[in-house]
């Protein structure tokens, strides 16, 4: 039987709040510069919340070109077109702005039906300021036959909005926004039928504009309601300083996740989401840590200054701090390796999210107390003579 | 602390036990399972189509234009009705997606016209003032009608997507407007977007009364104008007394015609003239209701539109007295006895019906025509090698994952407190894969990703315990007394730790959707039974460990 390793067992104890300017200077930096990189570079929002359209293809044989797919793809006037490798050299992921429904979107359903459905047949817009669309087949066809040749196009449809007995036009009501969403599917449709030859399509993804809009408000709504309940958790929980020094630690951790996200221009997707509002909850988890023992030495040593009495707590529960982030860490670091390419931005923040956390929940939230004056009306200075640190505190404070 | 009594050792060992129970159809390999009760062997897991593969469609119904329908199908109903009362009007408009506004010549008739109106449709608010009527839905009567709207296309939909009963389409309503498709193992969309289209084959016929078919005594020839069409009770019975007939029938290719499957295979059959009646792209709605007199039978209304209303009349009238059939893909759903003549477009019919055949019946005679028109707002399709790649990333992820950690806890505490923590962590594995099955929950990639982070978090609480019993040895305290303080000072941590991370668990699953809400399941399930296994689990463990082996020095 083996022994068990002290793996953070320190014998010297640090000064952790000594360096809290220099830590002070740094998170502020970090998050400003967060903040201003989202402001001018901005989010790579993916798909989910700008909608659009993601598929992933594999090349039938070797490599993908990209060079080529990026000039075949965005000659089909579907708008922005970006590719990346994915996972391997043969799989690329092809992702097309999303579609508004204008005249381009019908010459490309013109295109899909002639390549589908056969030559001859012409797709044209209707009246203007509605998204009516008139369909022209060679041959007259019934109500059966419109349907089986419009769904080629990708279009749902209802029965009345189908000619009666046998014509060789048709047209389809719609609305502006309906044509919208109609046009993702021809957009699809295209990019399948310009590189099917040679490329595998693995996987497609298609969110249209009403969801995008709607998936990005209720995420935006996720994270203030999700950081408000931890906020009301903690406040009950802690006196109001430790409460505070908690919640910017997590802000502070939540505003670097979105910073990295910018500077590696990682996909913000939904996953990326789940990332944020995850890294929102772990983040007080090595702080309550940390805040558990200050209090109880704060009872313990009543006279004890209060940078001196955090240090002393910190230093305490440091091999479990850095032990709970280890933990972690190995588990996630695992994602980051083995997890596959659609879960890599969401592992690469969380990697982020834990070693951030714990910085945080030492020079982050325990230096906030030291600013927020936890307790400095408790202190009598008379008993501290010759106290440095305490003129310190309170200048902070 | 550490002093369990023996009720508390059992409870949690039989706890522990259960969910090993419920998570084990997952981990047994098919061969093992095949030999198990089958209720047990099939309550498994079920995958996300993101690592299943298939496709996925929302798709948003425009119930605007439904309403919009509506009103102006009132709008005809109302200026018939004003006529027929003898009410001088200007006009009759529609105020899209709102109301109906009826100008009225003189104020005078006002009360009139108001109860010629409420007595053809008592469900509509009537306002304005003088000369003006305005009649709109009321918020609460638009909300019947939506759901009434989207419940329709919802079993619609699954009647269209799945003919044949075998793809297991997931279909559910999505907020107020929604509806969400899924079908696993599929990848060619343009097919299941035909089959979101095609419409089911709905029509009116007169029986041939002539011809007498009973059981199997059918005639060899029939006139002309004839032909027969099984019944649908009729097929049932088939499926019933001869399922490998029935199989034959959906698979037979080209398709049956319904007078074939009915020489060949005897149904019970109705021959019926080949002369439509009324198709059903002229009924506008149909509704399970209840006679108004004679104890309230369980009957069926239904509503054409005014094509189908005229036809329908004239067909009635000259055949009081015969049955008209009324024929949906192939097989005859009901073929009532004309009691009197049909006319002014709605009808009802009466027989002796549950409640529960009512529904059914008003529903399948619905099933013509969508009620209002599906738009694909959101779609995804996976393909099957690549869901299964997921699945390999994502475990091997997993394991690898798993293994780090209990590497790790195993050098750091040691092989007893250490294996402890693991063992913990292993029974938390498995009550999440037990919560699932119970739950009915299915496993998406970010639902991995979120196995694994809980893997990482629930240890640590273990190492917060013992931590604090390091602590607590080094104070000189005893072994009993270290363990008992370690869980007692370290437990507060704990659950403000696990809650406020269960908190953003919770409210992604309530504000996600889609593969997201499987990473809020996972995390959210694993923190909640992680606070079971990490420390009511291992406190058990310890305790039975404890005096066991009457430890009078820690190795921790």
């Amino acid at each position: 039987m083996w022994k068990p390793v002290h793996v953070f067992a320190f014998k010297r104890k640090f000064d952790f709040l000594g360096q809290r300017r220099t830590a002070l200077i740094l998170s502020t930096l970090i998050n400003i510069v967060s903040i201003a990189a989202v402001f001018t570079f901005g989010l790579n929002f993916g798909i989910d919340f700008r909608g659009g359209i993601a598929i992933q293809a594999k090349a039938k044989d070797g490599t993908a070109e990209l060079d080529q797919l990026r000039n075949t793809v965005g000659a089909l006037g579907v708008g922005e077109v970006s590719l990346q490798e994915f996972g391997d050299p043969s799989t690329v992921l092809i992702r097309v702005q999303r579609q508004e429904g204008d005249a381009q979107c019908v010459a490309g359903a013109q295109r899909v039906m002639q390549k589908r459905a056969g030559q001859g047949w012409l797709v044209k817009p209707g009246a203007a300021g509605t998204g009516d669309v008139e369909f022209t087949s060679p041959t007259p066809l019934d109500a059966a036959n419109w349907r089986d040749a419009v769904s080629r196009a990708g279009l749902t449809l209802q029965e009345r909005q189908l000619p009666r007995g046998s014509t060789n036009t048709a047209r389809i009501d719609m609305s502006i926004e309906q044509r919208a969403e109609w046009c993702q599917q021809v957009a699809i449709k295209q990019v399948e039928d310009a590189i099917g030859a040679n490329y595998e399509m693995r996987g497609t993804e298609s969110v249209g504009p009403k969801i995008g809009d709607e998936l990005m408000r209720s995420g935006i709504w996720a994270v203030i309601a999700t950081m408000a309940a931890i906020a009301i958790y903690v406040w009950v929980r802690f006196e109001w300083q430790f409460a505070v020094g908690a919640l910017i630690a997590m802000l502070h951790d939540v505003i670097s996740t979105i910073g990295i996200f910018v500077l590696f221009q990682l996909d913000f997707s939904l996953t990326a989401l789940a990332a944020v509002l995850t890294i929102a909850g772990y983040s007080i988890n090595d702080t309550v840590v940390v805040f558990d023992r200050v209090r109880e030495n704060m009872r313990r040593y009543k006279k004890m200054p209060l940078v001196d009495l955090l240090n002393q707590s910190i230093n305490e529960t440091l091999s479990r701090t850095l032990m709970t982030s280890a933990t972690v860490f190995v588990a996630v670091a695992a994602l980051v390796l083995f997890g596959g390419p659609v879960l890599q931005s969401f592992s690469v923040a969380m990697l982020w999210g834990v070693i951030v956390g714990t910085y945080s929940s030492v020079w982050v939230a325990c230096a906030g107390l030291v600013y927020l004056g936890l307790r400095s009306d408790s202190l009598r200075p008379a008993d501290d003579k010759a106290d440095k640190t305490d003129k310190t505190e309170k200048a902070g404070a | 602390m550490l002093n369990l009594p023996r009720w508390q050792t059992l409870v949690i060992a039989g706890i522990t036990l259960l969910s090993v129970l419920f998570a084990l159809p997952n981990l047994l390999p098919a061969s093992v399972l095949q030999h198990l009760p089958q209720w047990y062997a099939t309550s498994r897991i079920n995958l996300g189509l993101d690592l299943r593969g298939g496709a996925h469609f929302l798709l948003e119904a425009d119930l605007r234009s439904v309403l919009n329908e509506r009103l102006t199908n009132l709008s005809d109903s109302v200026r018939a009705e004003l006529r027929k009362q003898q009410v001088p009007f200007k006009d009759v408009t529609v105020e899209p997606g709102k109301a109906l506004i009826v100008n009225l010549r003189n104020e005078a008739s006002r009360a009139k016209a108001i109860e010629a109106i409420r007595a053809f449709d008592p469900s509509l608010a009537v306002s304005g003032t003088g000369d003006t009527i305005r009649l709109a839905y009321s918020e609460q009567e638009l909300t019947r009608r939506k759901k009434e709207v989207i419940d329709q296309s919802i079993e619609i939909l699954r009647r269209r997507v799945d003919e044949t009963g075998t793809l297991e389409p997931t279909i559910t309503r999505q907020g107020d407007e929604r509806i969400l498709l899924q079908v696993p193992g599929i990848k060619d969309t343009t097919d299941l977007k035909r089959k979101i289209n095609q419409t089911a084959k709905l029509t009116f016929h007169l029986v041939n009364e002539d011809i007498a078919v009973t059981g199997q005594n059918i005639p060899q020839t029939l006139p002309p104008t004839t032909f027969l069409v099984p019944t649908r009770e009729g097929m049932q019975e088939l499926r019933r007394t001869n399922p490998k007939a029935w199989e034959d029938i959906q698979t037979a290719n080209p398709r049956l015609s319904p007078e074939q499957i009915c020489r060949r295979y005897q149904p019970q059959c109705l021959p019926v003239l080949k002369r439509v009646v009324v198709g059903g792209e002229d009924l506008d709605d149909s509704k399970a209701t209840f006679e108004q007199q004679q104890g309230g039978r369980p009957i069926i209304s239904f509503t054409f539109n005014s094509a189908g209303g005229r036809a329908f009349c004239a067909a009635t009238r000259a055949n009081i007295g015969k049955r008209l059939a009324i024929q949906l893909d192939g097989e005859i759903i009901s073929a009532p006895v004309v009691q009197s003549a049909i006319c002014g477009g709605s009808g009802i019919i009466t027989g002796s019906f549950t409640t529960q055949q009512t529904q059914e019946q008003s529903l399948l005679l619905r099933s013509g025509a969508l009620p209002a028109t599906l738009t694909i707002i959101q779609e995804s399709t996976v393909g099957a090698d690549l869901g299964a790649d997921a699945i390999q990333a994502g475990t091997v992820a997993a394991l690898v994952g798993t293994a780090l950690v209990a590497i790790f806890m195993f050098v750091a505490y040691g092989p007893v407190f250490g294996g402890f923590a693991n063992l913990a962590m292993l029974v938390n594995l498995l009550m999440v894969f037990a919560g699932m099955s119970i739950l009915g929950a299915s496993l998406t990639l970010p639902g991995i990703a979120g196995l694994v982070l809980t893997v990482g978090m629930a240890v640590d609480s273990n190492v917060l315990i013992y931590e604090r019993v390091r602590e607590e040895k080094a104070l000189g305290r005893s072994a009993f007394s270290s363990l008992a303080t370690g869980y007692e000072r370290a437990m507060s941590a704990i659950i403000d730790a696990n809650l406020t991370t269960l908190i953003a668990g919770v409210l992604l699953f309530g504000f996600g959707s889609g593969p997201i809400r499987g990473f809020a399941t996972t995390l959210s399930l694993g923190l909640l039974t992680s606070m079971f296994s990490s420390t009511i689990f291992t406190r058990m463990l310890l305790a039975v460990w404890v005096r066991w082996r009457r430890p009078t020095e820690l190795v921790i």
